[in-house]
């Protein structure tokens, strides 16, 4: 195969769209009952879950099991479903429930926000510094396109408690971004919600969340407080710390490329694919793996097809792979053990200097 | 004490569990054991699928004793899951409302849309099938007084009229004279056997066939019911011509009447646009979002390119077009990105 620097972008578009065409035009019952089966499965265990953590008393057995059961809902819901379904992949379903504008998920982040920082900031500007938010959070140093500053030294101690803490961290980056609380506005960025509306959101969606998981099921466990209080504690924490994980590897490898508002003015769509191509890696697994990360683990065609079913990004994969390779474009994709390394090499790497 | 648990089931789903109703978060559970369950519509199963003639098909439904039963000439929403994707289409119930009583059936007829994206799926329908149907609505109903009626049906327009008159089978003896009118391609006329029927049971009750071939226009068939109070149930521009005369004779008229708004892509046209009740006039040649934003709408948007779903609506009714693959939407309710979406027809847009 020939080698190109550059590649043709107009050719790279035309695949690319003719691609998706070909594959929403199978769209159709296997992926409704696919999300169908998801949310069926979330509620099996999401309710099992809870129920074993109060039963915890007859053997803390149960409750362990309780605890992974309800930590893999959670990760279900956030994931396959929350995540998938947020972005508008199964709106041509025509389902009251299942739909970007109805659908709200189980975390702390009101979906409202995520679609306004995630569906559109991130997912437009993937990776140019300045306008996508998500590289780095704000709060991580992952390239040199940032300024070396003190606070980096220790950004690994950051990143460790950002994961624990992660759906708090997506809660509240809206309102970082939009300086509600803190620092100085920034004139560039147009918002079209007020600073309020922000707030409200925030504290609504967060407190039901809080209410729900620390005093309601708690309370309903009567002298088992504690062991529910607990649980679900646990439960939030494994699912944060996976989702967390997940999505760093899907932008944060070694390879992953960064862009500069001046390289992506006027950007055409091949142009825009290839940016999506760069700035995004993939992770090998099975299928219960590419489910559990809500098939994130195909993060360069979630990228270049945000609204496409997930589960067909298995079926794109070897095509835009092989699409890829003719244009000489690199198709970052590696095990979780290397590319989750990776990440945290580049984490260390750009504490210093 | 059942509204109490209502409100708070309510509550509890939308606080706690982030949908609308207890229904809504279990629906994909309660399918498994329920096929085609869904929060907010009835279920019914298909017990009976007939061709009256080519391209007309009659469907008997099976529906449950929740099910509100209809008055005499009402309609419902008919919903179908179409590889995946839920469908939905207004048609009238053309049984009587005793026999959901009795027997807990109803009977649709209607007429194969050549386009139609539900239409053409009623005949592959069998037995046992399920389906959605909503609670019945519509204000076309036919109230008993002194003065005659002139019944004023073309094609499937019939459906209204059979359902009202086998409704008036088992009551009293019927005040008023009652005649029907009924325009159809020559040869085409539906359900012709019920209509003798009925007419010998109810002895007030008479019926011509017509068709425009033959007999012109309908306007020309009305000069000897002037004192007669209309219903009409047809296509827009029949329902045009019994409106003209009853302007002009002063006669009451009660009317249901059906279009299919005309596609129009090939040249610049404007459309009557209602975005959340706001009426706006529209143009086929630029996307709508952008023209939304001229006119200083307060709609959501983002990257303006399709991506990220932040100008998303509900369009309720109309036809546009995705410029990106060229894909022409259904008629009914649908999500639409507003950014990469030409209008085609009028559209009624929810934000």
């Amino acid at each position: 195969m020939s080698k190109v620097n550059q590649p043709n972008y107009a050719l790279l578009g035309e695949q690319l769209d003719q691609l998706k065409a070909e594959t929403m035009a199978k769209v159709g019952q296997e992926d409704a009952d696919h999300i169908r089966k998801m949310i069926v499965i979330h509620r099996v265990f999401e309710w099992s879950g809870r129920i074993l953590l109060m039963l915890g008393f007859i053997n803390p057995f149960l409750w362990l099991v309780g605890v992974l059961s309800l930590a893999l809902a959670k990760i279900l819901d956030n994931m396959e479903i929350g995540h998938n379904v947020m972005h508008g992949q199964y709106d041509w379903m025509n389902d009251k429930q299942i739909n970007s504008k109805a659908y709200e998920w189980d975390i702390a982040c009101d979906g409202g926000s995520w679609n306004r920082v995630h569906n559109y900031e991130h997912h437009t500007f993937t990776n140019i510094i300045g306008k996508d938010r998500d590289f780095g959070y704000g709060l991580l140093r992952l390239s040199n396109d940032f300024r070396w500053r003190i606070k980096n030294l220790w950004q690994f101690a950051t990143y460790i408690l950002l994961s624990v803490m992660f759906q708090w961290g997506i809660a509240y980056h809206e309102l970082a971004a939009e300086r509600v609380f803190f620092g100085k506005k920034n004139d560039t960025r147009k918002s079209q919600i007020s600073a309020k509306q922000l707030k409200r959101k925030f504290f609504s969606k967060g407190a039901k969340q809080l209410v729900k998981d620390y005093l309601l099921f708690p309370l309903l466990a009567g002298p088992f407080f504690l062991w529910v209080f607990a649980g679900n504690f646990l439960a939030n924490l494994i699912r944060n710390l996976w989702t967390s994980t997940i999505i760093f590897c899907g932008h944060f490898t070694g390879d992953v490329k960064t862009f500069s508002e001046q390289e992506c003015e006027n950007e055409t769509r091949g142009q825009w694919y290839y940016r999506q191509a760069l700035g995004s890696s993939n992770l090998k697994g099975g299928n219960l793996f590419h489910i559990l990360t809500g098939h994130l683990s195909f993060q360069i065609e979630h990228h270049l097809f945000p609204d496409m079913p997930a589960k067909r990004y298995r079926e794109v994969a070897p095509k835009v792979q092989l699409i890829f390779a003719q244009h000489s474009i690199h198709y970052n994709t590696g095990s979780f053990i290397r590319q989750y390394s990776s990440v945290l090499k580049r984490i260390f790497r750009y504490s210093f200097p | 004490m059942k509204s109490l648990i209502n409100r708070f089931s309510r509550w509890g789903s939308r606080n706690l569990l982030h949908h609308d109703s207890l229904g809504g978060y279990f629906e994909p559970v309660i399918q498994l054991f329920k096929p085609n369950w869904r929060a907010g519509l009835y279920r019914a199963q298909v017990s009976d699928v007939s061709l009256l003639l080519e391209g007309v098909v009659a469907i008997n439904l099976r529906v449950d004793d929740r099910w509100p039963i209809h008055q005499a000439g009402q309609h419902i929403d008919l919903t179908l899951e179409i590889a995946g994707k839920l469908v939905t289409r207004v048609f009238t119930v053309a049984s009587s409302p005793n026999l959901a009583k009795t027997k807990n059936t109803i009977r649709l007829v209607v007429k194969i849309q050549p386009e139609g994206g539900l239409t053409h799926q009623l005949p592959v329908l069998t037995r046992g099938d399920w389906v959605n149907i909503s609670a019945p609505r519509g204000e076309f109903v036919f109230e008993e007084s002194k003065q005659s009626s002139l019944f004023l049906a073309a094609g499937s327009g019939i459906t209204p009229f059979i359902a009202i008159l086998s409704s008036l089978q088992k009551e009293r003896a019927i005040a008023q004279p009652i005649h029907l009118i009924y325009y159809a391609k020559p040869e085409q006329h539906l359900l012709v056997d019920e209509l003798n029927e009925l007419s010998q049971q109810l002895p007030r009750f008479t019926f011509e066939l017509m068709s425009r071939a033959v007999h012109g226009d309908v306007y020309e068939q009305l000069s000897d019911y002037i004192n007669a109070k209309l219903l009409v149930c047809g296509p827009n521009k029949f329902y045009q011509s019994a409106k003209e005369f009853a302007k002009i004779y002063d006669c009451a008229i009660s009317a249901e009447h059906f279009s299919l708004m005309g596609i129009t892509e090939s040249t610049t046209s404007e459309f009557e646009v209602s975005l959340n009740g706001k009426q706006l006039s529209l143009k086929n040649t630029s996307p709508l979002l952008n023209q939304l934003l001229t006119l200083g709408e307060h709609v959501n948007y983002g990257c303006k390119i399709g991506i990220c779903h932040q100008c998303q609506c509900t369009k309720k009714s109309g036809v546009v077009k995705d410029i990106r693959t060229g894909q022409v939407s259904d008629r009914s309710e649908e999500l639409i990105q507003l950014c990469v979406s030409q209008v085609l027809t009028d559209l009624e847009l929810e934000t």
